[in-house]
């Protein structure tokens, strides 16, 4: 091909087309080194490619559809009564329950309350399950995890039975202790021997700050958290009283949580003195130097959140991948998709004998994915390893179409004149348009549903079915056509 | 440019004897299934993803009756081993306090471990949602291809070669034991989409192309042969790294991919082009 057919080539708006498409994924994509040295870009992973965990809650209680002949606010009162649950008006009719009932235990107790229970739904409403998202990503976030996901997975009658939680960088343990469980915060005060008294409940912590260094930069690390009027005031009168602020060496202060200590220090002689003269509500936890420390101040920081939910959840599922097995399926994916490309290429060349009809096929092939990989970047969509598995398959039938428009094109062996090109061009586009449809339709219910983390991979599929119908196929129909007719 | 290597003699066989393979082969699979659906209640035995229980994935030497020991206190179902030391774990469901002890005896003992975790209950709920979507999935994709052909026959004939496809993929499943999982899931819905690729070739090319009937067969083949064999080069490529390397997912993935695959040849090829020359010889076809 000679400068101005190649001219004339790329200035075709489906050639142009694709050329633009390629070079803006490959920005999107903006494959570049860090300041150590490897290779990043701006592709999104998924938990199963990188370090992380991830949580699916399920919300104890449930939405019911109920009538009543008495008043509604007489009827729920009663109802949160008999059930010593939290009751909820949602609409006319339905009423969120706070506690996990099954539809058997429900039915006699609406009915003894006067009404009737007419659906049943585990689960939360909307508007509940988007608080418990609120409350989960403000604990999440105070920690600084780089990359944290919550999303609630709201049914079509509005009803959301599970939050999904995803932390890139946190190990399961950690992602467990975080959001899988109401804690209860207590500090308690020795008095003698192993003796104990209470002195405030996690209730009466109204602030928590950062983990910080105290003195600052002084590499001593420790929480500061804030007391209500109240709990201070508790504080001081126990600390009095069981005689840690005259010894506070023998009378260390415990933190538990669900009765297990999680901290436990004296009083320092500031604080002693200060609390003699009158209560304070401003306290400092010294958890200890270097990364010990740090550590210790992270997760006592967890401890003094506490969290509480509105509802209590369960965890309903969860998983994790550590850092050096994300890796490697990273490689491993990578490795995949090149080789799938080579053989795909093999099994092309071996049909056709042809470099001129071989190559521009891989390189549309590729271009597919570049363009993919640019799209996700771009909606910052996460590669998993379903997703690769999609893309891969994309590969595949992509070249299942390239097959098509070159075989109609050159129907029995000769290049057609432009008039007969147009027409079977038209012809081999109709044949991929309806497979394509068939892909498209396929993937639409896991696309539209969640079924976990398959929903990446329908959408990813879609995507390059539709990049292929609109984009390259059409291109690669002129392309073919300025090769063979040299 | 031809392949020299595989004939594509239609002309020789009768309908009938072109669709006897295929139909004998389907009725095994749907007993196989059948005995399946008595023995478990699922035609398909479910993963962990939808029967509930805990998978762990460590890359360790350590032999199978060495990770036996350790999690000897745990219900293990199953180590299975894939080639570069990977080894796959599987325990049945168990309460919160055994599985925050199992996490941390993972931890402890594989730092490098994956961890997947499903409860019964929300096992019960993806595999209902699995089957709704395998469904939908199904019926749409019978929606496109009789709005695409507008004539019952043809139409027919390749629905009912995807669903042939599935069937029998189904089938081999349990026999070779790849669990239903949601990767195996998303395996049977692009074999959906895209074992009607090469139906759909066929069918267009016999009912929209002008010629002798055997010559369009022939073609349709030339070129659906080679999209066929394009898709199961580049899941071949995928089951080979993955098996290798031991990515769990990708290997169940690209193994069910292939078997539907091959499935898919038989089933275009025989069952799908044997209803349309009976269809054709019947004067279906002007």
């Amino acid at each position: 091909m000679n400068g101005p057919e190649l001219k004339a080539l790329v200035s075709d708006w489906r050639v142009a087309t694709l050329i633009i498409l390629i070079l803006l994924s490959v920005v999107a994509i903006f494959p570049h080194f860090d300041s150590q040295g490897n290779m990043v870009s701006n592709l999104q992973y998924g938990l199963d490619l990188q370090q992380g965990s991830w949580l699916q809650l399920e919300f104890r209680a449930e939405v019911v559809g109920f009538t009543t002949d008495h008043p509604v606010d007489e009827f729920i009162a009663n109802l949160s009564k008999k059930l010593d649950a939290e009751v909820l008006y949602i609409d006319p009719t339905h009423l969120e329950i706070r506690k996990y009932y099954s539809q058997a235990e429900l039915d006699p107790i609406f009915t003894a309350a006067g009404g009737k229970l007419t659906t049943y739904q585990p689960g939360v409403s909307k508007s509940t399950s988007e608080d418990v998202k609120r409350i989960l990503e403000n604990k999440i976030n105070t920690l600084g995890t780089k990359d944290a996901k919550v999303n609630t997975l709201v049914g079509m009658n509005n009803v959301a039975r599970y939050i999904r939680v995803e932390l890139a960088g946190v190990d399961m343990k950690q992602a467990q202790n975080l959001v899988g469980k109401q804690g209860k915060f207590e500090i308690r005060v020795m008095t003698t021997g192993n003796q104990s008294e209470h002195v405030l409940f996690g209730d009466a912590i109204t602030r928590v700050q950062n983990p910080s260094q105290s003195p600052a930069g002084s590499d001593k690390w420790g929480v500061g958290f804030t007391l209500s009027d109240a709990g201070a005031a508790a504080f001081q009168q126990v600390a009095i009283k069981s005689g840690a602020t005259a010894d506070p060496e023998h009378h260390e202060l415990v933190m538990l949580l669900d009765n297990k200590s999680v901290f436990s220090a004296p009083l320092s002689t500031d604080l002693a003195r200060e609390l003699q003269a009158g209560s304070t509500r401003d306290l400092f936890a010294s958890t200890g130097s270097g990364k010990t420390g740090s550590d210790a101040a992270t997760n006592l920081e967890i401890h003094l959140r506490a969290g509480a939910l509105p509802v209590d959840v369960s965890i309903a599922g969860s998983g994790g991948v550590s850092a050096p097995l994300g890796e490697r399926y990273k490689m491993m994916a990578l490795l995949a998709g090149i080789f799938a490309l080579i053989t795909v290429g093999l099994v092309i060349y071996f049909r056709y004998r042809e470099p001129s009809i071989v190559l521009p096929m891989v390189l549309i092939n590729a271009s597919e994915i570049i363009i993919l990989l640019g799209i996700m970047s771009l909606i910052k969509f996460q590669l998993d390893l379903p997703t690769i598995a999609g893309l891969i398959a994309v590969v595949g039938t992509g070249i299942d179409q390239l097959v098509v428009i070159t075989d109609e094109i050159l129907h029995e062996g000769k290049v057609p004149s432009p008039n007969l090109y147009l027409k079977r061009l038209a012809r081999a586009l109709g044949i991929i348009v309806v497979a394509a449809a068939t892909v498209v339709i396929a993937m639409l219910p896991l696309a539209l549903m969640d079924l976990s983390t398959l929903k990446g991979f329908a959408i990813i599929t879609i995507l390059g079915v539709l990049v292929g119908i609109v984009v390259t196929r059409p291109a690669y129909g002129k392309i073919i056509m300025q090769m063979l007719s040299k | 440019m031809g392949m020299g290597l595989i004939k594509y003699d239609i002309e020789k066989y009768s309908p009938k004897q072109l669709v006897i393979i295929p139909l004998v082969l389907l009725a095994i699979s749907i007993v196989l299934l059948a005995l399946n659906m008595a023995t478990t209640g699922m035609p398909v035995t479910p993963g962990i993803d939808f029967s509930g229980g805990t998978a762990v994935t460590v890359i360790t030497p350590d032999t199978a009756d060495q990770i036996r020991a350790t999690f000897s206190g745990y219900p293990l179902i199953d180590v299975s081993e894939g080639v570069s030391n990977g080894k796959f774990l599987k325990f049945s469901s168990m309460d919160d306090a055994k599985y925050q002890s199992l996490t941390s005896l993972v931890t402890e003992k594989y730092p490098d471990a994956q961890i997947n975790q499903i409860g019964e209950s929300f096992g019960k709920t993806l595999q209902y949602q699995a089957v709704i979507a395998l469904i939908f999935s199904f019926i749409g994709m019978a929606i496109v291809i009789f709005l695409a052909f507008r004539t019952f026959v043809p139409a027919v004939a390749v629905i009912l070669s995807a669903f042939a496809d599935m069937i029998m993929t189904a089938a081999a499943m349990n026999v070779i034991g790849i669990p239903l999982s949601l990767g195996t899931v998303a395996a049977l819905l692009m074999l959906i989409g895209y074992s009607v690729d090469s139906d759909i070739l066929l069918t267009n090319r016999v009912l929209k192309r002008q010629g002798k009937l055997n010559d369009k067969l022939t073609g349709a083949f030339q070129t659906g042969i080679i999209m066929t064999s394009t898709t199961l080069a580049a899941t071949a490529a995928l089951f080979i790294v993955s098996w290798l390397g031991s990515v769990q997912i990708l290997t169940e993935i690209s193994a069910v991919l292939l078997i539907g695959l091959v499935f898919d040849i038989l089933n275009t090829w025989l069952t799908n082009a044997g209803i349309l020359k009976w269809y054709a010889l019947k004067g279906g076809i002007k």
